[in-house]
């Protein structure tokens, strides 16, 4: 009886202990000025650093700012959801946040981050000279609260030794949509049961499906009203698509998640600019790139990240320094040579520093330039639970499951009902 | 100070009648307080764990709460959003549809092989070791591989397919509508759930009387009469423990198999979006907390009433022997 007693006193004290400890503040000082040397910061991101040491940003900050850098890797597929669940709580474990697009505004607004001007009237970091789509996205906050790390667009990848075996000249960036379709069925390899062995065109991704809708004229996202526009453009592109999957040109949608262009399944695929640091030197045959053919106008989506500092943070001085450096000259130029995207201070951009030398097949790299004078901020802006809805509507159609029609009009429905208005 | 009368009788002596009595009472309630202080960190674990959460959910979906903390008092809009919504209608269809076969689907098979394993035969251990081991796997891990063998251009099942007809094979599996749901209720015969059902099947079985099959011989009865006048009566407490903790398992824990398999849209075309995938969606794709507990309040009250109909279903078909 007295055992039981003492045994229930020790798990009462230790309990209680472990409570108080546990909902106790964390005490933490703000670093500053000259003592940020040995500081260690966090920041988070979406994709592993650079195995490479020499491309690999953060290492090389380190060693530029003497900050240790320990970089959170959270999935993608979680990446923007995890970040809103940070703010939310005001979560102090991340110091740098690298925020998407259609994250920054909302993180401003309540106040999540924090406004970078107070360090940015004592930086060398000319605003002025980001490229336009960059300052449009980010009107109306009041203040300057992320810079951007890069300007990712989307291209076209092409076989050449598929191009060279069929007797069709390469691409350029002036090709016309006509020709690519043209070139794609050419391409198109067939087995002796009429299965495809290589397809002309691999299906466009959850990126480049927007290239394609957009390329035919419709808006895809109105910045004014925050809603999705999409009507005929995409009606017209989707019945392409569900065309080159009847004549097995392009594969249909399914569960394989296999890259059909690096397999050497497919002569041509839409991806992003950053596949180019990926393939490098690693196909096993010669490919180049150019810009996305597309019917009406000339369209892709820009990707970007913004560096912004976490409010909560108790280290905004040393995460300043450490953004200070990665928008630097030398930052923006590993990130380039590592990603294969080029900067978005046009001053930089200019030097080429995103021609990944690894790649050493392509030639066009004039198509990363003309990309991005032709690429907006579109889908990004949008939840992505209603692109990805609208994806998978799209994807419907070419199964032939629901017409083109049926999907866009559900794709618009779904995205008036989810950001809340009315589409009479 | 001790009234006179009790002084005189010495009611309060030590070892007296009210002092044991007394006594009694501390030692009960020392007891009780012992017995409350050990199961204090479990009632701690469920009320933040399990209560809190339960209570705040109701609460949240009463708002329009968004992923980033910002929220505001809105009643019953996101019910009534709810219900207006073509996309939450068909959802609601296709987690009844899913809920329903897969209890049958799941317990039938488990039912099954726990009648295989009960028959007496050589190497028994090692069949039940083989059918029980793809459930300790986790779902989502299962789920990815089955992901993998289905796959249309470098999936298993196509292989043997192809190499058995000498014709290549490239069914969809999992993006065309007929093969779609035949896919997902094969590969939910897998998962943990239906191997514990097996076990729980298996002990059942073991507790039917065997005098009762006897009799059963003696007077002439065969297979199928035994199976539907002996076994599934005696086992029916059975099949109501296993159809009830199925179905929760088919509404909750779903989302752990349909996820890698079909993505949290559902594909194809919305035909495998049960309601907690579309939770996933609402709350985690499109930041709509407050919306998200709205449909969660809405799956917890399905739950609700799949218990309450199996349980009156129960009253007529299940047989108690007391």
């Amino acid at each position: 009886m007295k055992t039981k007693k003492v045994l229930c006193g020790i798990l009462l004290i230790t309990l209680i202990s472990g409570l108080i400890i546990g909902c106790g503040k964390k005490d933490g000082k703000q670093s500053s000025g000259d003592d940020l040397a040995g500081t260690e910061i966090t920041l988070t991101v979406w994709n592993e650093p650079n195995k490479n040491d020499e491309l690999n940003m953060y290492l090389q900050a380190e060693k530029a700012t003497g900050i240790k850098v320990n970089v959170n890797v959270i999935p993608e597929s979680e990446y923007s959801s995890k970040l809103n669940q940070m703010v939310a709580t005001k979560d102090d474990s991340a110091d740098i946040l690298i925020v998407w697009e259609n994250d920054i505004r909302n993180f401003a607004e309540t106040k999540g981050i924090i406004a970078l001007d107070k360090y940015l009237e004592n930086s060398s970091i000319n605003q002025d000279d980001f490229i336009d789509a960059v300052a449009a996205l980010t009107e109306g906050l009041g203040a300057t609260y992320g810079l951007p790390w890069c300007a990712a667009t989307e291209i076209l990848y092409y076989n050449q030794d598929m191009f060279d075996a069929a007797g069709i000249p390469y691409p350029d960036n002036n090709w016309s949509y006509s020709d690519f379709l043209a070139a794609a069925e050419k391409l198109t390899k067939y087995n002796d049961d009429g299965t495809t062995a290589v397809y002309g065109f691999d299906l466009p991704n959850t990126q480049t499906w927007w290239a394609g809708i957009g390329g035919y004229g419709d808006k895809i996202y109105d910045p004014s009203t925050g809603r999705m526009v999409i009507g005929d453009g995409a009606v017209s592109f989707i019945e392409d698509c569900a065309e080159m999957v009847k004549k097995g040109i392009m594969p249909e949608p399914s569960s394989d998640t296999s890259d059909k262009f690096a397999a050497g399944k497919a002569a041509m695929s839409w991806m992003g600019s950053w596949n180019i640091g990926a393939y490098g030197d690693k196909l096993d045959f010669n490919w180049d790139i150019a810009t996305i053919p597309t019917n009406k106008i000339k369209y892709n989506t820009l990707h970007t990240g913004f560096y912004t500092i976490n409010a909560n943070s108790k280290k905004q001085d040393a995460a300043w320094k450490v953004i200070e450096w990665l928008m630097g000259e030398k930052g923006q130029e590993i990130n380039s040579k590592s990603s294969g995207n080029p900067s978005a201070l046009k001053t930089i951009a200019d030097k080429g520093a995103w021609k990944v030398e690894s790649a050493t097949t392509i030639d066009n790299w004039d198509a990363i330039t003309d990309s991005l004078a032709a690429g907006v901020f579109g889908y990004t802006c949008l939840p992505s639970g209603v692109t990805n809805n609208a994806i998978s509507l799209f994807n419907t159609a070419l199964t032939g499951q629901i017409t083109a029609r049926e999907a866009v009009d559900e794709a618009m429905q779904y995205a008036a009902e989810t950001i809340g208005y009315s589409l009479k | 100070m001790e009234p006179p009368f009790i002084k005189k009788a010495g009611l309060m002596r030590k070892g007296g009648p009210l002092m044991k009595e007394k006594g009694r009472k501390n030692r009960h309630l020392a007891n009780n307080l012992t017995a409350y202080g050990f199961m204090l960190p479990w009632f701690i674990g469920f009320i933040c764990f399990t209560a809190f959460p339960v209570i705040f959910m109701f609460f949240v979906s009463l708002t329009n709460r968004r992923l980033n903390g910002i929220s505001q008092f809105i009643g019953f809009t996101n019910y009534k959003n709810i219900f207006a919504s073509s996309t939450f209608r068909n959802s609601f269809k296709v987690t009844i549809f899913f809920t329903i076969v897969m209890m049958i689907v799941t317990a039938v098979w488990a039912l099954l092989m726990a009648f295989l394993l009960n028959y007496k035969q050589r190497l028994n251990g090692i069949f039940q070791f083989f059918y029980f081991i793809p459930s300790v796997i986790p779902s989502v891990a299962l789920a990815y591989a089955f992901r993998t063998m289905f796959g249309k251009d470098a999936g298993l099942f196509n292989a043997l397919l192809s190499s058995i007809s000498g014709s290549n094979v490239r069914i969809n599996w999992l993006y065309n509508e007929r093969t779609v749901y035949p896919v997902i209720f094969f590969i939910t015969l897998f998962t943990y759930n239906t191997g514990q059902m097996m076990l729980i099947f298996r002990s059942g079985l073991n507790d039917v009387p065997v005098d009762l099959y006897e009799a059963a011989d003696i007077d002439g009865a065969g297979f199928w009469t035994k199976f539907g006048r002996i076994t599934l009566p005696m086992i029916s407490p059975v099949i109501l423990f296993n159809t009830v903790t199925g179905s929760i398992s088919a509404l909750n824990g779903s989302f752990a198999l349909l996820y890698p398999l079909t993505g949290d849209t559902g594909d194809p075309n919305k035909m495998t979006q049960v309601l907690s995938l579309l939770i996933y969606n609402e709350a985690f794709s499109n930041y709509k907390v407050g919306y998200g507990c709205a449909l969660s309040v809405i799956l917890f009250l399905l739950a609700c009433v799949f218990g309450i109909a199996l349980f009156g279903i129960s009253k007529k078909y299940v047989y108690y022997e007391n």
